[in-house]
Order: C-alpha cells, then structure tokens, then sequence
C-alpha cells in the first residue's frame, strides 16, 4: 500500500469516529478500501459439522442410557421374581422363615460345626 | 436452486426451519452473517486463527440458544451480542492467561497472523486497521469495531453492548483521542 492509499485509510479511520459522521457510508469506504474481514473457506460447513456431529453424539449418549436403563429393569425383575420363588420354597420345606432356613443352616449344623472346631 | 430459495426466506423463518431440524436453513443463516461476525470477531482480536474459532463458537452459542430467541430484537442483534461477548471473554481469557506468563500486560494483543488476502494492497489496509484496533483499549475497541467496520450508529451500539448511550458516547471521544496518537505512530 503506497503512502497516499495508507493516509487516505488513516483519515478514513478518524473520520468514522466522528460523531458528524455517517457509520454506515464509511464503514463501506474503509471496506471498498481493502479492509474487509471474512472467515476462511469451508467456515460454514465446519460450524454445521461442529453442530450435527456433536448432536448426533449425544443422541447415541441418550439411546445407550436407555439401553441400559432396559437391561438394569429387566435384570431387576428377573431377580426379584427369583428372590420370590426361593423363598416360596424355603417355607414349604422348613415351614418358617427363621434366620437358619433363609440361610440354609439345619438346626443339627450347630452341633457338627461345635464338635468339629472343639473336637469334642 | 434449493439455495437459492433459502436466499428468499426471511430469518424468523429460518430460525422456526433450524429448529424444526432444518440443517440447510441453518446453513443459509451462517452464509448471511458470517461476514458481519467475521467483522467483529476479527476486528476485535485481529485477524488470527483463534478468532476463527470464536466465529464458529459464535454461531455454535447461536444454534443453542435459537430456542431463546423471541424475535422481539433484529437477529443480527442478537448474533452481534453474542459475537461481542464471545470475543471481549477471549480478551479477558488472554489478558489472565498472558498476565501470568509474561509481564509485558496488553502486548498479546498485537500478535497479529495475516491470512493470506487477494492482493497485497487488502493485505496492508487489513494490517493497518489490525494495528490501529489492536492498539486501542479494549474497551474503547469494541465501540470502535461496531461503528467503524459495522458501520452502526452510537444508539445501536449502545444497544448490542447493552451501555448507557453517555458511556458510548464517552468512549467514542476517549477512543477518537486515542486513536490519533496511535494511527500518527504507525
């Protein structure tokens, strides 16, 4: 840029900050002048990749959520309905639901662990 | 021809597009105000890489919040308010990160990366307003960027900044005083 070009801008500058003036017309000036401001090519289509990509990321996030909040019902079920059927059985063959038949310990255990440990 | 007629629809129309899931329409909105944010974003922070990620961050911000949008302020208003807070964040960002690194204060703000332009005439005129901007307060710079490249009156700048119309109109003065000296330096 050649020294009058340069000081044409410089004056253009300090114009655009006067109050008399007219922003718009010489903002247009100051552009028409050589200082306009683009992004770079493919701006766009980076800024749409950014957006759908990351959308897309979050749509698997949610749908693996959801998976898994399936599994967890299902197993969850499955097991109590487990938990039911045993303890259903344990009361038809012990007749209670006391400590030793939940844990599967007959009453003749305490004694066998007693002459086992002591040797008695 | 379908781009074409996107160039047609206005841009509330747009904006109920996009969020219908309309990707072209929200295409169509960042071609329309790229150049405008590319004009603040740059002028503010110089013509570097990172200001081309503030852009993207811009419109990125803006799809988000699209949903928030009410129509009651122009959309090119509510893209600058976003692009102007994007922005003087990355300056405050640099200025804590640049202060802690370095005792020169405001001086990473006068790293400036010129892309490469059509003609060596536009590379110069860009390089000579980058300086005289880079030089300025930063809050004397925003002011500056808004009327000088944007081209918009003390009463919209007021608006976008959400100032007091006294303190732009303050600003502007301190900014004029200022940039006499700098552009007599440079």
């Amino acid at each position: 840029m050649n020294d009058m070009k340069s000081k044409d801008l410089k004056l253009l500058i300090l114009k655009s900050l006067e109050l008399e003036s007219d922003p718009k017309e010489i903002s247009q000036e100051i552009n028409e002048a050589g200082a306009e401001y683009n992004f770079r090519d493919g701006f766009s289509d980076k800024v749409l990749d950014r957006i759908y990509s990351s959308g897309s990321a979050i749509v698997k996030k949610v749908e693996f959520v959801r998976d898994l909040n399936f599994v967890f019902y299902r197993l969850a079920l499955t097991g109590a309905a487990a938990i039911i059927v045993l303890l259903i059985s344990l009361f038809i063959m012990e007749g209670s639901f006391n400590l030793n038949s939940v844990l599967g310990l007959g009453n003749s255990y305490d004694e066998t662990i007693t002459c086992l440990l002591t040797g008695y | 021809m379908i781009k074409e007629s996107y160039r047609q629809i206005g841009d509330e129309e747009l904006v109920r597009a996009t969020l219908e899931g309309d990707k072209r329409a929200y295409g169509e909105i960042i071609s329309r105000y790229q150049n405008m944010v590319a004009r603040t974003v740059k002028g503010m922070l110089g013509d570097s890489v990172y200001a081309e990620d503030i852009g993207q961050e811009v419109f990125v911000k803006l799809f988000y919040s699209l949903s928030d949008f009410r129509g009651e302020a122009k959309l090119s208003t509510y893209i600058q308010k976003i692009a102007v807070n994007l922005t003087l964040n990355e300056i405050k960002r640099r200025k804590r990160f640049f202060s802690m690194f370095s005792h020169k204060g405001n001086d990473e703000m006068h790293e400036i990366e010129i892309p490469d332009h059509d003609s060596e005439e536009k590379r110069d005129a860009v390089e000579l307003v980058n300086k005289a901007l880079m030089n300025l307060d930063p809050k004397f710079r925003v002011i500056v960027a808004m009327r000088m490249l944007q081209g918009y009156s003390t009463r919209e700048t007021a608006e976008i900044l959400d100032l007091p119309l006294g303190t732009v109109l303050s600003r502007l003065s301190r900014a004029q005083e200022q940039m006499k000296s700098i552009l007599k330096k440079i």
